[in-house]
């Protein structure tokens, strides 16, 4: 076995092993189980509500599994976003307060496949919980709602996860870059709220990965969604970051 | 590798800034020995060891180990080398055995191996029996893993920053009796500030102070260099007429009073004998005490880099 393989396996058993099993699958799971559930309660709640105030009528359309697909990847692109930025904060530069990159990175083990390690593990994580989180998600809505296509979450899902990847190596470049992990997580979530608000600007949308995210919405309700430019630049965008993140750290001291 | 040198050293600098922590120093270590790396806190040990590693980059001159500069250090140089850092850090949520499993797999060593190893570290460690996470260690247990980790791949040398530093002294007398152990198979290099481990286990030694090399020989040469002898004195009367009559002799390196008590590092212990008695009856003083031996690893120590550096 290889050092890289080596350092990756230890990457994935400590996912298993240690709070980060916790948080992003965590909350997806949560998020796949509640989402559908809150699609499926909330007109009723608002309805009780006007119910209460004399001369006030609320008409609401009866919620659907759009609804419920919705509100899961609504979930997904703020409150799991925020979190892949938080712990892909301390991907590097917690092993570098922690001593344990000194430890491992004196052994046959490239500084270069320490970071691509990072990254590949990180993205199995997301990966995995993205397939799960859709299947979860899709099962509890065909309960609730009936039968529901899957295409549209499907296609919703990958989408998210195309930003969420990027994201991930985004967040691994700030790491090595930054020797304390609260610079690299404020640095990240500026990234991430900017790339929020240049989404208002029509040609950003169209041409770079800030597309993505809207063009989820899109997808789930069942409209054409042209997204080779998003994809395109989203899959360059990750290259260099991580090209980025390997330099970087290769002219690091530890 | 030159004249079967583990490790050279030639003209090495680091700077921080304006400030120069190791100022172009010198240094070869014969390989197959023990080898002392002494300085005061703050004299470059640690950021040599970081160069020699490939953790840190030099800002001037060059390093070579095992034959190899270590700016182009790869895999095959890395697999050669075992380290213990000053302070190692470990994945707390693993155990012992876990830990070194894992330094063997990036070592790339065989299932069996690994397996071998493991279980004969684990029982030099002291920690067999041990089944807790490495998280809920003492530091001394920590040490103790470190020192297996640097051993996992067999080194052709070992760098070790401080191994003895948080040990109690059974443990310290272990790792000690270890390394004497590793003699003329593995060249261990060895940087610390406690005296008394170097002058028990190290052929050679080089003393670094200020990010200089102020001293590289053997022990035994080092103490002859200095001085031969060291001579303590205790008179009844002002011991520093004495020292004021002794201070201007030639034979006399170096010279420390305390009270009524006169400490002297002479170049020539025959001929001291002969006139430190007569001085202390020139001075009018009575002699109390008189007694000669040699110089100690400390008194070079003291002597190289002042006595208020630790």
């Amino acid at each position: 076995m290889s050092g890289f393989s080596a350092f990756l396996a230890k990457e994935l058993q400590e996912i298993r092993k240690t709070w980060r099993i916790w948080v992003v699958p965590g909350m997806v799971l949560f998020f796949a189980v509640s989402s559908p559930i809150i699609a499926y309660l909330t007109p009723r709640l608002i309805a009780s509500m006007a119910e209460s105030q004399p001369g006030v009528t609320v008409i609401l359309p009866p919620p659907t599994w759009t609804d419920a697909y919705g509100q899961f990847l609504k979930n997904l692109q703020q409150v799991v976003l925020i979190a892949v930025v938080i712990t892909g904060a301390g991907a590097i530069s917690g092993e570098r307060a922690a001593g344990t990159a000194v430890l491992t990175l004196t052994k046959p083990l490239a500084r270069g496949a320490f970071v691509l390690a990072k990254i590949i593990s990180q993205s199995l994580l997301l990966i995995a919980c993205a397939a799960l989180g859709a299947a979860v998600c899709a099962v509890v809505t065909r309960v609730i709602f009936g039968p529901a296509p899957i295409s549209p979450l499907l296609n919703a899902v990958l989408l998210w996860l195309a930003y969420a990847l990027l994201l991930v190596t985004v967040m691994t470049f700030f790491s090595a870059w930054f020797a304390a992990r609260g610079a690299a997580a404020g640095l990240g979530l500026a990234f991430f709220f900017v790339s929020l608000l240049i989404g208002i600007w029509a040609p950003a949308v169209r041409y770079t990965f800030i597309g993505l995210l809207p063009a989820v919405a899109k997808a789930i309700a069942g409209q054409p969604v042209t997204t080779l430019w998003p994809l395109a630049t989203a899959v360059a965008m990750i290259v260099v970051s991580a090209a980025a993140a390997v330099k970087v750290f290769e002219r690091q001291e530890l | 590798m030159t004249d079967g040198s583990a490790i050279e050293i030639v003209g090495l600098e680091k700077r921080f800034g304006s400030t120069k922590a190791l100022d172009g120093i010198n240094l070869a270590v014969p390989a197959g020995q023990v080898f002392g790396f002494l300085g005061p806190n703050g004299a470059g040990k640690t950021t040599t060891l970081r160069i020699l590693t490939g953790l840190a980059f030099a800002s001037g001159g060059s390093a070579r180990i095992l034959g190899q500069d270590v700016t182009a250090a790869g895999n095959q140089l890395r697999s050669q080398i075992g380290y213990l850092p000053d302070v190692p850090g470990f994945y707390g949520w693993m155990t012992a055995p876990q830990f070194l499993h894992y330094v063997g797999r990036l070592f790339g060593l065989p299932r069996e191996t690994i397996t071998e190893r493991t279980n004969a570290l684990l029982d030099m460690a002291g920690l067999t029996s041990v089944r807790t996470a490495i998280g809920g260690f003492s530091r001394g247990m920590k040490q103790r893993l470190g020192i297996a980790q640097a051993l996992m791949n067999a080194p052709r040398l070992l760098l070790l920053d401080e191994p003895t530093s948080a040990l109690d002294p059974i443990g310290r007398r272990e790792v000690l009796d270890m390394i004497v152990s590793l003699r003329g198979r593995t060249t261990v290099f060895f940087s610390t500030h406690i005296l008394a481990d170097v002058e028990r286990v190290c052929d050679s030694v080089a003393i670094l102070h200020r990010g200089q090399v102020v001293a590289d020989a053997t022990i035994a040469e080092l103490k002859r260099r200095m001085a031969v002898d060291r001579l303590t004195i205790e008179v009844e009367g002002d011991a520093e007429l004495l020292s004021a009559d002794l201070s201007g002799q030639p034979w006399v390196r170096s010279i420390e009073r305390a009270g009524s008590r006169v400490t002297l590092a002479v170049t020539d212990a025959a001929l001291a004998q002969r006139e430190v008695p007569a001085a202390v009856v020139r001075a009018g003083l009575g002699l109390r005490r008189f007694e000669s031996g040699e110089v100690s690893l400390e008194d070079v120590f003291v002597d190289l880099v002042g006595p208020n550096e630790r």
